[in-house]
């Protein structure tokens, strides 16, 4: 496995936070339209969390203000010990990492598998790239003879093993997943849902998955919460979802839905 | 009478390891009824509906010893006599609306242009038709849509006007080819509902391909499963829970459900079934 060096510091920079993901009443709203209203939830450390909702629910939006990508929310979002702060965060790079929901969109076309694993650790002067890469690969199950490949010469699967592996690459506590499996082969997907519980067990990541998959919810996930038209309608555990008892009306009418 | 027949179809393309067949002499009939192919990526299923139509291009080769539909040898016909079938009477459901219409022409005008291409119709008479079919597909405010280019609609919205532009000729046979697979799952259910209405209200037969077993279990009367080309599995869609074909087993198994008590999914060998 991987050195872990870095994530070892960082994980006992946290020993004893209990909260690794804190949102304390989010509100995001692009001009006039407010897409997140009040949500306030918190992950533990080593936690998964599965934000469910439709698209417009405002979830991906969550997503991205966790990870910097949108900077004026209003509220509090607390990684760890580390207050995010509104505008361009450069801590953040290293405490969180995404996952895209479509591995063909997020790889770049021309940067081969090499290039696409060192650029993070060039960019933040981490030297022994070339052990890193080699450890990353054989992290997520990836043959080494895939390192000098270009995306188009890899499966579906194989792709979003990359992005994994390039997410993986700064050994971030947090990664923050958007419909990871949602554009993969049922087979694959499975390989691909393995892959992701095995890493945060063996790295005591924690994850923040947003999908609209309720199974892969229950395979994935300690906790879910439920969000609609902004707000977020039930918090529930996993064991509701599993026995389909949540209390809120919405929460039913997406179990009924789900096949 | 079987609505189409489709007697040991192989479609091929040229690699640069020789001939390579994607679909391996496949046979089915289908009637009015709703049938689901279900497959993974590459098992051959699109090419199949893409054949029926005729729609595999150079350098592919599409052969088959029967190829009929409603009695017409598709296999023989004109490309004229083709093109005059599609959309008419077999009609196509193409994956994501945001890359299958025209995103510089107007929803209304881009649905009445089959109307303009089959029919003889004067603008008037276009325009009423499009806003039933619009309705039909349960778009209340049709005036609006009417006028609205296809980046100013949500996808399940979008995926609602590929259909009303595919049913608007009332086809014998529509082909969906994941007809839902870019949209949400609340959308999902509403627009196979509306095909399974209008399939039930038409009576045309449908056939679902998709890679989601469980919602063609739900949406179909009668499955066939692919996998390398070939179908390995025929079954109704309520004994899919009974499949016997490993392949159909293996998929089944390795989809989480809600109630998911393992902690690892099993994963498909496919050495073991003999793929590549």
């Amino acid at each position: 496995m991987s050195d872990g060096h870095d994530c070892q510091c960082l994980i006992e920079r946290f020993w004893g936070v209990i909260d690794m993901i804190d949102l304390k009443h989010l509100s995001i709203a692009y001009g006039d339209t407010s897409v997140v209203r009040d949500v306030s939830l918190h992950v533990p450390e080593g936690g998964s969390f599965g934000l469910v909702g439709e698209s417009g629910s405002g979830k991906s939006t969550i997503l991205k203000a966790i990870a910097g990508q949108i900077t004026n929310w209003t509220g509090r979002i607390r990684l760890g010990e580390h207050d995010l702060q509104q505008g361009r965060d450069p801590a953040l790079i290293r405490l969180c990492q995404m996952v895209f929901q479509d591995p063909f969109g997020s790889l770049h076309p021309r940067k081969t598998v090499d290039t696409i694993l060192s650029e993070p650790l060039t960019i933040h002067g981490i030297r022994d790239q070339n052990n890193r890469v080699l450890d990353t690969l054989d992290a997520v199950g990836l043959a080494r003879k895939f390192r000098f490949r270009l995306p188009h010469q890899l499966s579906g699967g194989q792709r979003q093993r990359v992005a994994i592996a390039r997410a993986l690459m700064l050994d971030p506590p947090v990664m923050l997943l958007d419909e990871p499996t949602s554009a993969l082969d049922v087979s694959v997907q499975a390989e691909v849902l393995n892959l992701l519980k095995a890493l945060r067990e063996q790295r005591g990541l924690t994850y923040f998955l947003v999908t609209h998959d309720l199974p892969v919810v229950s395979f994935l996930c300690d906790n879910l919460g439920i969000l609609r038209h902004g707000e977020l309608v039930e918090l529930a555990t996993i064991d509701q979802l599993k026995q389909q008892q949540f209390s809120s009306e919405y929460g039913q009418e997406l179990l009924s839905k789900s096949y | 009478m079987s609505l189409l027949t489709i007697d040991n179809l192989r479609i091929s393309f040229p690699t640069e390891q020789g001939l390579t067949e994607v679909v391996k002499g496949i046979s089915f009939e289908l009637g009015r009824e709703r049938l689901g192919i279900v497959g993974e990526s590459g098992s051959g299923k699109s090419m199949t509906g893409r054949a029926i139509l005729r729609l595999i291009g150079k350098p592919g080769t599409v052969t088959a010893d029967r190829m009929e539909f409603d009695g017409i040898d598709l296999a023989g016909l004109s490309e004229r006599r083709m093109r005059a079938l599609r959309g008419a009477r077999i009609s196509m459901v193409m994956q994501d609306p945001k890359f299958s219409l025209n995103p510089v022409m107007r929803i209304g005008d881009q649905i009445g242009e089959v109307l303009s291409f089959h029919r003889k119709m004067n603008a008037a008479a276009r325009r009423k038709r499009v806003m039933e079919v619009l309705e039909a597909v349960r778009i209340t405010d049709a005036e609006r849509v009417y006028k609205l280019y296809p980046h100013e609609v949500s996808g399940g919205m979008g995926q609602r006007i590929m259909i009303a532009m595919m049913v608007i000729l009332e086809p014998d046979l529509m082909i969906a080819d994941e007809p839902t697979s870019a949209l949400d799952v609340s959308v999902q259910a509403q627009v196979l509902d509306i095909m399974d209405d209008l399939v039930n209200r038409t009576g045309m037969g449908l056939i679902i391909i998709s890679h989601d077993l469980n919602m063609v279990a739900r949406y179909c009367d009668r499955i066939l499963v692919m996998f390398n080309g070939e179908i390995v599995e025929t079954c109704a869609a309520k004994d899919l829970a009974d499949a016997q074909h490993p392949y159909t087993q293996g998929l089944l198994a390795s989809m989480p459900t809600i109630d998911e008590r393992r902690t690892r999914l099993p994963v498909l060998d496919r050495t073991l079934l003999g793929g590549d």
